[in-house]
């Protein structure tokens, strides 16, 4: 049951701003909230509105060119980091000063914190207008309370036409692209996926949401291009290895002193068919690469071996396409235009030596017919 | 959480499961969560592709099997010197379950304003998952899966409200085109029912002169012709009618009132529109493509273009004069026609439309940027309210993907919450 509400939304209070909150509560003829609870104005209630009338406000509309969470925010409602660069420049005011303003501290007094900062940040970078300082990773946090939650960049709109035209137009694979521009290649492919049907939209004329868009592309932290792959930085990390459940726990593995113990022979320890580290991350090859390198070899052999590695696991995957198609092909198929039949050998002991096996085929006496049962639940697991 | 004298753990963790419970999932039943919940909590750890090129890992065993004392200093500093910032989160990641229902995703990628809201978007059909309808908010994603939201639903549930004058507007104009429509409606009927009276007199005619079976053969080429251009015309329309609501839009604009003789020419344009598509049925596909690339030439002329775009386009003119002699003329028109679809639909965004459920022009709701985060195993393109889920969230050294106010102590006396149970 969800908890029950406290507010009744036609209490009338004092502050201004409380019609924007809820601008038609005045309106309303009618009041779900029970008689008594109606008028009172509690003390938690008083203090949300003194909050977001004081250092609430900044949050009320996006910061312009910043993302604009909680903990980029002091207890005062100044940004952290004009604080920071105001403290290295000019540190001719007292701090008893300064937290006498703070405390004062009103959307106003926000912009003229902000305006300070601008002159802190035209003179470091030489007359940039408007600009606060960059953000850091710490202001990045939406949740006080949590310190391991960021949010984290997502890809600009220039990057996501990049990696769809590398993809579709270049002819460059997934793995190049995520290798080369440092976005996952989940990623890769679902920002194709998504751009594909863009395209669709745009040639058949349905109108994209382009307002919403734009409004939440400016609230949100981005990784822009760079053409200069250089000074390209990396989206995310892409060769992340997940912790297998196997090696979650500690083990005793008595071995000689003199063994050459590998990751290998640890990923052994902790499983038999647990592969090692170097071939469950994702970009195995980038390691043979790497060692190609350190090996000393010359970069046209290096970059030959590295195709000849790519060209192999074309192979190896047209060759398990075929062989998943050959299967396809051998079921005989009839198609009577309301529904397809497939058609393939059963064997009646799949169904096991009582009958109830759960890969036996068909209906059969005795077993119930679970679907029907109470409690059976019915959403879909996966949509194809 | 600082133990507090008096309270036992008992009560420390019911506490903790219930204050959490209050912001994860609270639209879900317990009993619900509690088959939901998992004790595996799942990690990655990024891995250093020259530290993997250059060690095998035996120098971390060797010695007695905990590595040497003096170990090689590359080795060192890539494993050992930041151990401190390699802790990983597991206990932010109580709640991850959860981040896998349908609901719960579509709030995630800021497509509603909460998870409740999401959850009655799904219920009423608004959400696909793969391209088909999911009327369950209680889908578990898989890896892999798209799911898309009506942009309208979507305009809506993240734009500014209406006030209430504009929502009194609003009524009267469904009103008026609730009517309007029922109006059209009877008269098409009645224009159907002349329409085939006509054919019907055409074809006896028709029956008497030519032979039965010759009669068939050329209605069943024409049945088959007709299904080939159906789809085709059935774009078509929808894109006319695309150009007509936008003109209905711009000329129903109640802030920045176009002029008279703008609204004449708009109600000209709006004529000529549904003349192409009344006159549709009887032409080429090709034909109909020329006059639709006509009207939309025609009608980005009628749309105010903001200074923005003034500036734009003075800019692409002088790049259209470096690169003239490297473009075709085709791909130009493209372009040009591509621009012009652009100047239209940016036209109607900036209008102030009454009919729309939200504030016209769109803007964002209040507060809505202290929230706006989208997590890092969502990849969302908000142009067409779609996204993808690419796997379950993890992990990593420092940093937890499931979007929690909790802080650590808090969300570990949940987990043990939960765990006591299983």
């Amino acid at each position: 049951m969800p908890p029950s509400m406290r507010w009744s939304s036609v209490i009338p209070s004092p502050q201004a701003f409380t019609k924007q909150i809820c601008p038609n509560a005045h309106l309303r003829a009618f009041s779900s909230s029970p008689r008594s609870n109606a008028g009172r104005t509690t003390r938690q209630r008083r203090l949300m509105f003194q909050w977001l009338d004081s250092q609430g406000a900044a949050f009320r509309d996006p910061l312009p060119g910043s993302t604009n969470y909680l903990s980029a925010y002091d207890n005062h409602g100044v940004l952290r980091r004009v604080k920071a660069g105001r403290g290295n420049n000019t540190s001719s005011r007292s701090a008893d000063e300064q937290t006498a303003s703070d405390e004062l501290s009103t959307l106003g007094a926000k912009s003229n914190e902000s305006e300070e900062a601008d002159e802190a940040s035209n003179k470091k970078t030489g007359g940039d207008e408007n600009r606060l300082p960059p953000e850091g990773r710490g202001d990045r946090r939406p949740f006080p309370h949590n310190k391991s939650f960021f949010s984290e960049e997502v890809l600009s709109e220039e990057f996501r036409e990049e990696i769809w035209r590398r993809i579709m137009k270049d002819g460059m694979s997934v793995r190049e692209v995520s290798a080369t521009t440092g976005v996952e290649m989940r990623r890769v492919g679902a920002v194709v996926r998504l751009k594909e049907i863009e395209k669709a939209w745009l040639s058949s004329g349905t109108p994209l949401a382009r307002p919403y868009a734009q409004a939440v592309m400016s609230m949100l932290p981005q990784t822009q291009w760079n053409s200069a792959p250089d000074a390209r930085k990396w989206h995310e990390q892409i060769n992340s290895l997940p912790v297998h459940e196997a090696t979650t726990l500690q083990i005793f593995e008595p071995t000689s002193e003199s063994r050459h113990f590998t990751r290998e022979d640890a990923a052994k320890a902790f499983d038999e068919n647990l592969l090692s580290t170097d071939e469950r991350i994702p970009h195995p090859e980038m390691v043979a690469k790497e060692k190609d390198v350190l090996a000393g070899l010359p970069a046209e052999l290096v970059a030959e071996r590295a195709s000849a590695r790519e060209d192999a696991e074309i192979e190896a995957k047209q060759k398990q396409q075929d062989r998943i198609a050959k299967k396809q092909a051998a079921i005989k198929k009839v198609d009577t235009g309301r529904w397809q039949f497939r058609i393939q050998e059963v064997k009646v002991d799949d169904a096991g030596a009582d009958g109830r096996g759960p890969r036996g085929t068909g209906w059969r006496y005795g077993t119930p017919l679970m679907d029907r049962k109470r409690g059976q639940i019915k959403i879909p697991t996966r949509v194809d | 959480m600082s133990r507090p004298s008096g309270v036992t753990h008992y009560q420390q963790k019911w506490k903790a499961k219930s204050t959490t419970r209050a912001y994860h999932g609270e639209q879900i039943r317990e009993k619900h969560w509690q088959r939901m919940f998992r004790s595996r909590l799942r990690a990655e750890i990024p891995m250093d592709t020259n530290y993997l090129a250059r060690y095998d890992g035996s120098e971390l065993a060797a010695g007695r099997g905990s590595g040497r004392e003096m170990r090689p200093k590359d080795a060192l500093d890539l494993r050992t010197t930041n151990k401190k910032s390699f802790r990983i989160p597991y206990m932010h990641m109580t709640y991850a379950p959860m981040e896998r229902r349908l609901d719960t995703a579509v709030f995630r990628a800021l497509f509603a304003s909460s998870a409740r809201q999401a959850r009655q978007f799904v219920i009423h059909g608004k959400v696909k998952v793969n391209g088909k309808k999911m009327p369950y908010p209680g889908y578990m994603l898989n890896p892999g899966d798209m799911f898309s939201v009506d942009p309208e639903s979507v305009l809506f549930a993240t734009g500014a409200p209406k006030d209430q004058e504009a929502i009194r507007i609003g009524r009267r104009l469904k009103r008026v085109q609730q009517h309007e429509a029922r109006q059209e409606a009877e008269a098409q009927k009645a224009a159907e029912i002349r329409r085939t009276k006509a054919l019907e007199a055409k074809h006896a005619q028709e029956e008497e002169e030519n032979s039965q079976q010759e009669a068939d053969a050329a209605a069943l080429k024409q049945e088959r012709e007709n299904l080939d251009e159906a789809q085709l015309k059935k774009v078509q329309r929808k894109q006319i009618n695309e150009l007509v609501e936008t003109a209905q839009v711009l000329i129903r604009d109640t802030q920045n009132e176009p002029s008279a003789k703008r609204k004449v020419e708009l109600r000209s344009f709006v004529k000529s529109a549904k003349t192409v598509s009344n006159k549709m049925q009887r032409k080429d596909p090709e034909q109909v493509d020329k006059e639709i690339e006509e009207l939309v030439t025609s009608f980005a002329k009628l749309t105010p273009s903001p200074p923005q775009a003034e500036a734009a386009k003075r800019e692409a003119k002088a790049l259209k004069a470096a690169a003239e002699e490297k473009e075709v003329l085709d791909a130009e028109f493209k372009k040009e026609y591509q621009k012009s679809l652009d100047a239209i639909m940016q036209a109607r965004y900036a209008a102030t439309d009454e009919s729309k459920p939200y504030a016209t022009p769109w803007r964002p709701r209040n507060y809505m940027s202290a929230f706006a985060f989208i997590p890092q195993y969502l990849e969302v393109n908000q142009n067409i309210c779609a996204a993808v889920y690419l796997r379950h969230p993890v992990a990593k050294p420092n940093a937890a993907e499931v979007p929690s106010p909790f802080g650590e102590d808090v969300q570990q006396l949940a987990f043990s919450w939960y765990l006591r149970r299983r």
